[in-house]
């Protein structure tokens, strides 16, 4: 009776614990971010950068939010935690739960929704200890590149670019869209990461539709027409480098 | 009633223990909506469900130096409750290290019927409202880290969290949350005025006179029962010193200049100075100022008040012993609302 007992409880064991590792019902996406500039690595306060338009400058904060990730057509994750903050000092890289499938486009926004905007109090990425909330005018900045150049004309040349603004008019959150070819698709399975290698080219924040020119726009910390006039450049500055199938 | 303040402490305090030993769920608190008011802001609460642990441990919060980086300056040391929660006899208040606000501080009272904060309604939500004072060099001058780890090092705080939150972790939300469930409370419905109008007192005939005036002249804009309209309005006040152009610091627009939130006249008796910058000492001069001191050459300034609001000296004491009514001396005075003994 007892040796029965025993391996009926490891039976049980084993059946919950094959259970675990195929019961997962979604798979993992991993976002890795590079970010350079001027084609080398962005190091914060050592390196020197040059503008496209020929401005240097050095990096001493990099912040952005993305948010809202979705696969249009396809159902997303209800308990996918939606809002990730990147952080050159700090973090890199983030995971989301996904399900299953192979997805030919994927959209998300780069910034916060005007929702959660007004929405009161915050935590995790959106927490407002993360230096990235305005108090005065509530809202969060959804960019944020602080540095110094030669060429700025602020108090001790700093560049301070705090991009945010959700109001109606003021809206500077930025859908970001990517199609992949249908015979290389994104490709999630249940319990398994898939990693997507972004690269964030900074060249293009200085210059693509727009071109900003640290002389005459170094400083810009209300969600003002500068504001928007910098975000009409946030669709460029993406691309996919890179995606892997982890085995795991 | 000094019996009965301290039986509620009592009981607070038993609550609070016996919450913070697990044995409780936090008890449900309503918010009590006078009769015949329109529905206060439902999103207020919608994802903070009002609690009397909430409550109680939003009120000791409020009223705690050690939310400011000196220790001195709490929420209550600008919004004193026997000033209407507004800062007495002060234009501006004082922040930490001796620094100013460049803003009068408002009275607090139903807070619940709002849905933008400050004088240029820049804040979206009453629970990230206090992320302004507490962090503003010139007010509480800390950063939310500090005031986290300071909480953490004050035993008294974690068994509050537990109990308002479900355990006792302390973070930036539910310092938030809690602070919001106690400013959000505070309603003031209990003036003479409210008397008159549930029927319980009379006006004396300056009163009355005095309520007719109001109502021709001041309640397009100070409108029963909140006493605003809650919208933004330019009343025809100088810029001043600080060059505070008011809402359109906010929206970007050039048509907000110089509109500032209409404020309540609540216990406007005890709340001088008045108006956003505290320029205005005394009521007789804010009638004054609607009568003849009006700035008609700005292009923002409120229709309304085009032609100035044409009134004697009579009318004057009038209209202010009708604005004596509406001095709620019960919240005041309420020891629930007031400095907590735990
Ligand atoms: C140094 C003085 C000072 C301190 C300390 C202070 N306040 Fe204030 N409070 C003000 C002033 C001034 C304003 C108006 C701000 C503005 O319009 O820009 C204000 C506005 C407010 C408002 C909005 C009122 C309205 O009508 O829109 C609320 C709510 C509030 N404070 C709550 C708090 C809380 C909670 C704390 C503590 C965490 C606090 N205050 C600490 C001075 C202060
Ligand atoms: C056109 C709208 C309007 C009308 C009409 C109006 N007010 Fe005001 N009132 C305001 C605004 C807006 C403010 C805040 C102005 C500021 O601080 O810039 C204000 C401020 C006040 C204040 C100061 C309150 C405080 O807490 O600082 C008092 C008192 C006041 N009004 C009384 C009156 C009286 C009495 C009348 C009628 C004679 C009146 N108001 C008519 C819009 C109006």
């Amino acid at each position: 009776m007892k040796p029965c007992i025993a391996s009926f409880g490891i039976l049980l064991l084993v059946v919950l614990s094959v259970l675990n590792t195929t019961g997962q019902t979604h798979g993992t996406l991993k976002f890795t971010l590079i970010h350079t500039a001027n084609g080398k690595p962005v190091e914060l306060n050592t390196t020197t950068y040059n503008t496209p338009n020929g401005e240097e400058y050095t990096i001493k904060k990099l912040r952005y939010y993305f948010s809202n990730f979705k696969f249009p057509g396809n159902p997303t994750l209800e308990d996918a935690d939606n809002y990730q903050l990147i952080d050159q000092a700090r973090s890199t890289s983030f995971s989301i739960p996904v399900l299953p499938g192979k997805y030919t486009h994927i959209e998300w926004l780069l910034g916060i929704d005007s929702l959660r905007h007004c929405s009161g109090a915050q935590e995790g990425a959106l927490d407002p200890m993360n230096d990235m909330f305005w108090t005065w005018n509530t809202g969060y900045v959804v960019f944020k590149l602080d540095g110094t150049s030669t060429s700025s004309t602020a108090d001790r040349n700093r560049i301070e670019h705090h991009i945010g603004g959700f109001r109606f008019g003021q809206n500077v959150s930025t859908p970001l869209s990517f199609e992949l070819p249908n015979d290389r698709p994104l490709e999630i399975t249940a319990g398994k990461t898939t990693e997507i290698t972004l690269h964030l080219n900074l060249d293009r924040y200085w210059k693509s539709k727009e071109t900003i020119l640290i002389a005459r726009e170094s400083v810009c910390t209300v969600p003002d027409a500068l504001a928007r006039k910098i975000a009409s450049n946030f669709p460029y500055l993406f691309e996919i480098e890179d995606i892997k199938v982890h085995e795991n | 009633m000094k019996i009965n303040a301290r039986i509620a402490y009592t009981g607070a305090l038993f609550l609070v223990v016996l919450c913070g030993a697990g044995l409780m769920k936090p008890t449900p608190r309503t918010l009590k909506v006078p009769e015949g008011w329109p529905a206060p802001n439902k999103n207020l609460f919608s994802k903070n469900p009002l609690t009397e642990e909430g409550f109680q441990l939003g009120r000791k919060l409020f009223h705690d130096g050690n939310l400011s980086k000196d220790g001195y300056v709490s929420c209550a040391s600008c919004h004193q409750q026997f000033a209407g929660f507004s800062t007495f006899d002060h234009d501006v208040s004082h922040g930490v290290n001796n620094t100013f606000t460049t803003r009068n501080a408002p009275t607090l009272a139903n807070m619940a019927w709002h849905s933008a904060f400050h004088w240029d309604g820049g804040v979206n939500h009453i629970e990230v409202q206090a992320v302004s004072p507490i962090t503003a060099h010139n007010e509480m001058g800390e950063t939310l880290e500090n005031v986290i780890a300071k909480l953490n090092a004050d035993s008294s705080y974690p068994p509050l969290f537990k109990a308002a939150f479900g355990n006792e972790t302390i973070n930036s939300q539910r310092l938030l949350k809690a602070l919001a469930q106690y400013t959000g409370s505070l309603v003031s419905a209990n003036s003479k005025y409210d008397k008159v109008k549930r029927g319980e007192a009379i006006f004396s005939n300056v009163e009355q006179k005095g309520y007719e005036i109001f109502k021709a002249h001041c309640a397009t804009c100070h409108k029963e029962p909140l006493f605003t309209d809650l919208t933004y309005r330019n009343n025809g006040l100088p810029l001043n010193r600080f060059n505070d152009v008011g809402r359109m610091a906010i929206t970007g627009k050039k048509e907000d200049s110089l509109k500032f939130k209409v404020p309540t006249l609540r216990n406007i008796q005890v709340s001088y100075p008045y108006m956003h910058d505290g320029s205005i000492f005394s009521i007789p001069q804010v009638i004054d100022h609607y009568s003849g001191g009006i700035q008609k050459d700005q292009y923002t300034l409120d229709p309304v008040l085009k032609n100035g609001i044409a009134i004697t000296q009579r009318q004057k004491y009038e209209l202010m012993y009708f604005l004596f009514t509406l001095t709620d001396s019960t919240f005041l005075k309420d020891p629930a609302y007031g400095m907590p003994t735990y």
